[in-house]
């Protein structure tokens, strides 16, 4: 994996009032979606009310780290010199609750089907900041 | 629809913009008849760098009693009208100018990454989940939503390459198209290279340096214009719900990535214009990129949803099918000025003096239904 530190790669923002919790949970190796406390609902992306219930009381549910490969892109045009071509852009159902995507990015490129399994990991791009990235899962047998 | 003007569509104008504006809205405004001191009414989109006060002064305007805003981008050509309409109808303004101008191609490129500074995201645009990983431009976005079109329903590159060609061979017959001079094929489209998997160099637009303006009025007056009067059926806005925040890249959070805001707007667009899409002679679609145009058809119901890619390779959207598209070249060939050239060339098909004109057209439907919301209209030779 090409090390962003190193390229001048772009950071996330991780500070941001509605969201830091999702970057706070991925420097522990956890990830993890916004959630109405109340009535369950999923405010992903994070934000505070949920429109369903009514209330502005959220918490971070906890998620398994697997999930089906919504759809991908293999970028073959260089737009920013920190990301060299070819690269591959995944979108990811995570499993288990209805309605969190998430990306990843591959070095290279792929070889993918829709639908596939994945399962995450967290990689460090600058000290105290991890992304989730996601990688096919290795099917025994 | 009184009055239309354009400039030429190039690679570097060697103007501003607001020269561009400028020489396109006295374009449109004697087009129209009339004289700058005769508009009343300016509206402008949200990514123009030319604002209200430099057009009243650039053109010599008397007054202002009527301006608006309307953006995001290529959302705004069709709701833009339908500002003018609201304006002129509640007695705001009697002649409104509409326009769009850029140095697309020697200015501003749109297709680089516009990410600076260390860290992205926060404060509600949401980026910090997707510049990190290197989504970075709408076409990779819209590579995405090309995918999953594929993945679920078999849309093969050889019918999604059917729309780039037409565009193309449209653009082969309009003189004042950058691709008037280029012909292209399918072997071509398909050896082309790939700029993020499955969409190719084709798949994607134009960039343009060039301007477009319009007139719009009242009914009355259109029938002393000096040209066939072109009337406003309907026009309408739209957005799905639950459409995700932020400018662009949270749209791929959508739960349904084919379905664009297009279908909404469309629901509203023929209930108001008491048509469907059986009545829709010739069409202009917002092409910032190929599949932009197929999930629209769809969308605005001339095929099932899935069926786009067999729609585009049936000669249905050639000139002589059943649906004629993008009869300008559109943005894959003519010029990209933010989807205001379709509402252009969509006058131009109403009054009977497009390069492709389709013989007895008398409805348009204009597009600018790219994401995240969308607008329509219908025009209708008077």
């Amino acid at each position: 994996m090409t090390d962003p530190r190193l390229a001048g790669g772009i950071l996330p923002e991780t500070g941001d009032i509605d969201t830091a919790g999702f970057w706070d949970a991925a420097r522990e190796g956890r990830l993890v979606a916004r959630m109405c406390a109340t009535c369950g609902a999923v405010l992903h992306l994070p934000r505070a009310y949920c429109s369903e219930c009514g209330r502005w009381e959220g918490r971070w549910e906890e998620l398994p780290g697997s999930g089906r490969l919504h759809s991908w892109t293999v970028v073959h045009h260089q737009v920013h010199p920190a990301y060299p071509v070819p690269y591959t852009i995944v979108l990811v159902d995570v499993d288990g609750v209805e309605g969190v995507r998430l990306l990843g990015r591959i070095d290279g490129e792929c070889d993918l089907r829709a639908d596939q399994p994945m399962h995450v990991w967290f990689e460090e791009v600058a000290e105290d900041v991890f992304l989730p990235q996601w990688r096919p899962s290795v099917v025994e047998g | 629809m009184v009055g239309i003007g354009t400039t030429d569509f190039s690679r570097d104008s060697g103007r501003s913009v607001l020269t561009l504006a400028t020489q396109a809205c006295l374009a449109a405004i004697g087009d129209a008849g009339m004289v700058p001191g005769d508009i009343d009414g300016l509206v402008r989109c949200d990514l123009d760098t030319v604002r209200h006060n430099d057009l009243v002064h650039s053109l010599g305007m008397k007054r202002l009693d009527f301006f608006s805003e309307v953006g995001p981008g290529g959302v705004a050509p069709s709701a833009m009208v339908g500002q003018a309409v609201a304006a002129i109808l509640s007695g705001q303004a009697t002649n409104v100018l509409l326009f769009r101008a850029l140095n697309g191609r020697s200015g501003r490129r749109f297709g680089i990454s516009s990410v600076g500074g260390e860290r992205i995201g926060g404060s509600g645009t949401y980026d910090e989940f997707f510049g990190p990983y290197g989504l970075l431009t709408p076409g990779q976005v819209f590579a995405l939503i090309a995918q999953r079109h594929m993945s679920r329903y078999g849309t093969r590159p050889e019918e999604l390459a059917h729309i780039p060609l037409v565009c193309r061979r449209r653009a082969n017959a309009n003189p004042q198209a950058q691709m008037h001079d280029r012909t292209l094929t399918l072997d071509e489209y398909l050896s082309a290279r790939m700029i993020s998997s499955p969409l190719r160099l084709f798949d994607f637009c134009l960039e343009t340096d060039g301007a477009c303006a319009l007139v719009v009025s009242r009914a009355e007056r259109a029938k002393d214009s000096p040209h066939p009067p072109v009337l406003i059926r309907a026009v309408a806005q739209g957005s799905l719900p639950a459409p995700q925040p932020g400018m662009q890249f949270p749209v791929l959070m959508r739960q349904d990535l084919t379905t664009l805001p297009a279908r909404p707007t469309a629901e509203t667009l023929y209930r108001r214009a008491g048509m469907g899409p059986e009545d829709i002679d010739v069409a202009q679609f917002y092409d910032c990129f190929s599949i932009t145009v197929l999930l629209q058809m769809e969308d605005f119901g001339f095929c099932a949803k899935g069926e786009g890619g067999s729609f585009a390779a049936s000669g249905a959207i050639d000139l002589g099918g059943s649906l004629p598209i993008n009869t300008g070249g559109g943005h894959l060939s003519e010029g990209y000025v933010h989807g205001m050239n379709h509402v252009i060339e969509g006058v131009r098909q109403m009054r009977g003096t497009s390069t492709s004109q389709v013989v007895g057209a008398s409805t348009c439907l204009v597009t600018s239904t790219p994401l995240p919301p969308g607008s329509a209209l219908i025009l209708r030779a008077g």
